[in-house]
């Protein structure tokens, strides 16, 4: 180990920790959120230090953009339409020194019980990578990455696209528009910037996926910046979601779900078990499933940003 | 403990960063300042994990933590989006009654 | 098994995703194609529950790689009794929506959520919510464990939040905010597990030495799942949630949501060294906890369905008391009395939350003060819930005296007389609280109602009644449970 590199090291870790500090000590909500997108920056850098590109890309696309905007997004309607200002609701004052003494207590004792347990265990102990490596050659892909969600844990990764789907159930039903939600405020700016940057993004989401295969990206990351362009376009309304998309909107969510689960069932008999790939087809059935993954995980990113589902016919009775 | 390696001192910043974001969710009193300290908790722990997945070159690290993260990015914006729907619908409803 | 048919367990897993997909895409027939899909789910679990009952445990390696590089599923006899019984609930609480559903109710002036609109999102909610629960009984693998636990609290969190109420949105956001701290814990310990055995799946964690590292790790996953299944003192989230959630919601998440948690704690028992002495007398003792808390504030409780999510968090505790009755010798047996507890809770905790849903709507309120000066009688509902009681009480022959029962028994073996004391505490203080309710519905003597207003009984009665018959009349069936639960011998062979 070389020594610049390790005060480099000490230094981004260092800068993480103050950053994630500071993001909880800062007063105004909307300073709370710039910070935290920079700390995920941070931390997407200390990610591509320790050799994890994929983790990454998806922790600066998705933990940090998409949520940073989410999270702006919320703080506009509760700012009632602009970013500054006071928080409508004051906070409760300070909290009590007892209460804060005992959180303090729990926090401490638990980042103790992780220290010991990160410590205690052997650094750089026996993974499985090794059975990784001794199957990429039948896996379909060969950056072992992909291969470990597209292929070995693939269950997993089905598992987390239904997540995603029932966070949109959710923030559909959850979210009726009422008292007129007001979307964030855009300018004209936005619309020319946005047709120039469009078409850029969507080459960039389409590579992002199909290089997914070989090297780091994948239909999580190329999701989360056609995500950006799904943001971009409501922002600079090109498009507004009309009622009568909605069923269109709807099996868009679902398509990932039902291709991967479709897929996972299809291939299964003769043998084989659910998600086991027929020889030869392994890196077809994978790059049908992330295609339509990165459709779905777009379109779901995007309405997770949007909110509402676009105006419903039961809307006459919810007022 | 022997020598520092990048695993050592990057998983202690991630051990740090969760303890920092469980701090803050338990001693939080908005409900926008208790996510963004639970979303802290997740990158901390992601943080440990791909640090122990780190491996001195030219050996390549262990790709299964790097997937379990992606998976626990996904999720935590799948609950993410959900609370703040949540937090923007109280907000109108609280607003209304309050009028 | 014909070759051409997928395996009945992942059958079990997708059924039901597939019935959350098309519940969503077409909501004007979520209903239909909900109670086809528990049908057809149902079918599956038949299925499998003869490939188990001829060969033991039965384990399904997911795309042909199995264990530790793929993920494997596998069922025997302790996760097929929860298959059933999920199913089980399944079908009556759907029921039981049918009918609660039913009626075109606008919204109320707190903001509630038009009764159409619960329906159609009801569905694909509950269906997404088996998904979940069945992956994590058949599930063998801790990070896949820890997607699946975040699926069901996602789906949990929807149905808490269904009725759209200021009071529900709060408790479902308190519940929110708990969950995923204790998804983070869980995940981190799953992290920390993987780092010292180099391994994710339950077979990888049996050869593991025991050292602090690992301990600290298994400590994590223990306080995230005791969030999740409310263990005293994490149990903070529970009685709003569960008391403002619409009435099928509130039975799914007190029978099965809070089960998930306690059913991973079991596996991670049964498969590596989890628990340590020292955590099965923390659970001895934060059960006791539960018991008494949770009890004095069902006591204190003013609604009846406030009353019900309290005793949710005593009995909680008196599972965990069954667990650690054992004491030293861990959970090669007292698996049995938890999980007979685990049973006996779900059925008629589904029970009484849907009679308390019907008393609710038939009466108008819930106030259990005011309940003798109602001129209407839901008879069929109070029977249902007097019945759910008489099996949580633990009187015989419920399936709850059974499960009281062996808990008892096997920590007076122990020489632990503690456990049996604190189990006749939890008796006397559910005989308290529940007699609140039912001396409520007994007394009529201040209000005579004319006949023509003496609703006895609907349909919609049927689901609670059912539920909570079987939460007595299984104890008889105690026999062929314990059968069933050792198919594959859980826990390796039974002393």
């Amino acid at each position: 180990m070389t020594e610049p590199l390790l005060v480099f090291d000490l230094l981004l870790a260092g800068v993480v920790v103050a950053v994630a500090a500071l993001t909880l000590l800062v007063r105004d909500a909307f300073a709370m959120i710039v910070a935290f997108v920079v700390f995920g920056i941070f931390v997407a850098i200390a990610f591509v230090r320790l050799a994890a590109p994929d983790v990454a890309l998806a922790e600066a696309a998705i933990g940090t953009g998409v949520t940073g905007a989410l999270m702006l997004r919320a703080l506009a309607h509760l700012r009632g339409g602009s970013l500054s200002g006071k928080d409508p609701a004051p906070l409760s004052g300070p909290t009590r020194a007892t209460t804060l003494g005992i959180d303090g207590t729990l926090a401490v004792c638990v980042t103790v019980a992780l220290g010991i347990a990160f410590f205690g265990a052997p650094q750089a102990g026996p993974g499985i990578e090794a059975e990784v490596a001794a199957a990429l050659p039948q896996s379909g892909v060969a950056h072992p990455v992909t291969a470990v969600l597209l292929n070995f844990r693939s269950y997993d990764t089905l598992m987390e696209i239904v997540v995603l789907l029932a966070a949109v159930i959710v923030v559909w039903q959850v979210d009726r528009g009422l008292s007129g939600a007001s979307d964030p405020l855009t300018g004209e700016v936005y619309q020319g910037f946005a047709r120039v940057i469009l078409p850029v993004a969507v080459t960039v989401g389409g590579y992002l996926l199909w290089i997914g295969a070989a090297a780091p990206g994948g239909a999580f990351q190329a999701g989360a910046v056609l995500a950006a362009v799904a943001v971009l376009v409501l922002l600079s309304r090109l498009y507004t979601p009309a009622a009568a998309h909605r069923h269109l909107i709807r099996a868009t969510f679902v398509a990932g779900t039902v291709v991967f689960a479709a897929v996972a069932l299809g291939v299964a008999g003769a043998g084989r078990t659910a998600f086991e790939y027929p020889p030869g087809h392994a890196k077809s059935l994978i790059l049908l499933i992330e295609s339509a993954l990165t459709i779905s995980i777009a379109v779901t990113l995007g309405a997770l940003f949007h909110g509402r589902e676009p105006a419903s016919p039961l809307r006459k009775e919810t007022r | 403990m022997t020598e520092m390696t990048p695993a050592m001192i990057h998983g202690l910043a991630g051990i740090a960063v969760f303890g920092i974001g469980l701090m803050g969710a338990l001693a939080a009193t908005d409900r926008l300042r208790r996510l963004v300290a639970l979303k802290l908790c997740a990158v901390g722990a992601g943080f440990v994990l791909v640090a122990a997945a780190w491996r001195t070159p030219p050996a390549a690290p262990d790709p299964v933590p790097h997937a379990l993260v992606i998976t626990g990015i996904v999720v935590m914006i799948s609950a993410a989006a959900v609370a703040l729907a949540i937090i923007r619908r109280l907000h109108s409803l609280e607003a209304e009654t309050d009028e | 098994m014909s070759d051409n048919l997928p395996d009945p367990m992942i059958l079990v897993i997708l059924l039901p995703l597939f019935g959350t997909v098309a519940a969503f895409v077409l909501p004007r027939a979520a209903p239909v194609i909900g109670l086809a899909t528990l049908a057809a789910m149902t079918a599956a679990v038949v299925a499998l529950g003869r490939a188990v009952a001829q060969a033991g445990a039965v384990s399904l390696p997911l795309a042909g790689w199995g264990a530790p590089l793929g993920i494997e599923l596998r069922a025997d006899g302790l996760a097929l009794a929860m298959l059933a019984l999920t199913a089980l609930i399944g079908i009556a609480v759907g029921f039981g929506a049918l009918g609660t559903f039913a009626r075109a109710r606008t919204s109320a002036g707190d903001g509630g959520q038009p009764t159409s609109r619960q329906r159609a999102f009801f569905w694909p909610l509950c269906l997404l919510l088996l998904t979940g629960m069945n992956g994590v009984y058949l599930g063998a693998d801790l990070f896949n464990l820890y997607v699946m636990i975040e699926v069901i609290s996602l789906a949990a969190v929807g149905l808490t939040v269904l009725g759209g109420t200021v009071t529900a949105l709060r408790a479902g956001l308190a519940y929110m905010y708990a969950s995923l701290l204790g998804a983070l814990m869980m995940l981190l310990g799953v992290g920390f597990i993987y780092l010292q055995a180099g391994r994710l799946d339950f077979e990888g964690l049996a050869g593991v030495q025991p050292t602090p590292a690992l301990s600290a790790a298994f400590a994590l996953i223990f306080v995230g799942l005791a969030l999740k299944a409310a263990l005293f003192p994490l149990h903070f989230w529970l009685p709003d949630a569960h008391a403002n959630a619409t009435a099928p919601a509130s039975a799914l998440l007190s029978a099965l949501v809070v089960k998930a948690g306690l059913y991973i704690l079991l596996r991670l028992a049964e498969a590596g060294p989890f628990p340590g002495e020292t955590l099965l007398k923390l659970m001895g003792i934060l059960g006791t906890g539960a018991v008494i808390w949770g009890g004095v504030q069902a006591l204190r409780a003013d609604r009846l369905k406030l009353m019900v999510a309290w005793s949710t968090v005593a009995q909680i505790g008196l599972i965990f008391i069954a667990l650690a009755r054992g004491g030293a010798d861990g959970l090669s047996d007292s698996w049995r009395a938890a999980t007979l507890l685990i049973l006996a809770h779900a059925l008629a905790k589904a029970a009484m939350f849907l009679a308390a849903g019907r008393i609710k709507e038939v009466i108008g309120h819930d106030r259990i003060r005011e309940f003798d000066r109602s001129p209407v009688r839901p008879t069929l509902a109070q029977f249902a819930f007097a019945l759910a009681a008489v099996s949580l009480i633990g009187l015989p022959p419920s399936l709850g005296f059974i499960g009281k029962w062996s808990l008892m028994d096997g920590a007076m073996r122990a020489g632990n007389w503690h456990w049996v004391a604190v189990t006749m505490i939890a008796t006397l203080l559910s005989v308290a609280y529940f007699s609140r309710a039912l001396t409520g519905f007994l007394r009529f003597d201040r209000v005579r109602a004319p006949v023509t207003e003496h609703r006895g009984w609907a349909l919609a009665d049927a689901p609670p009644f059912m539920l909570a018959l079987l939460a007595i009349g299984l104890g008889l069936a105690a026999a062929p449970i314990l059968v069933i639960l050792e198919f594959g011998q859980p826990f390796g062979v039974s002393p």
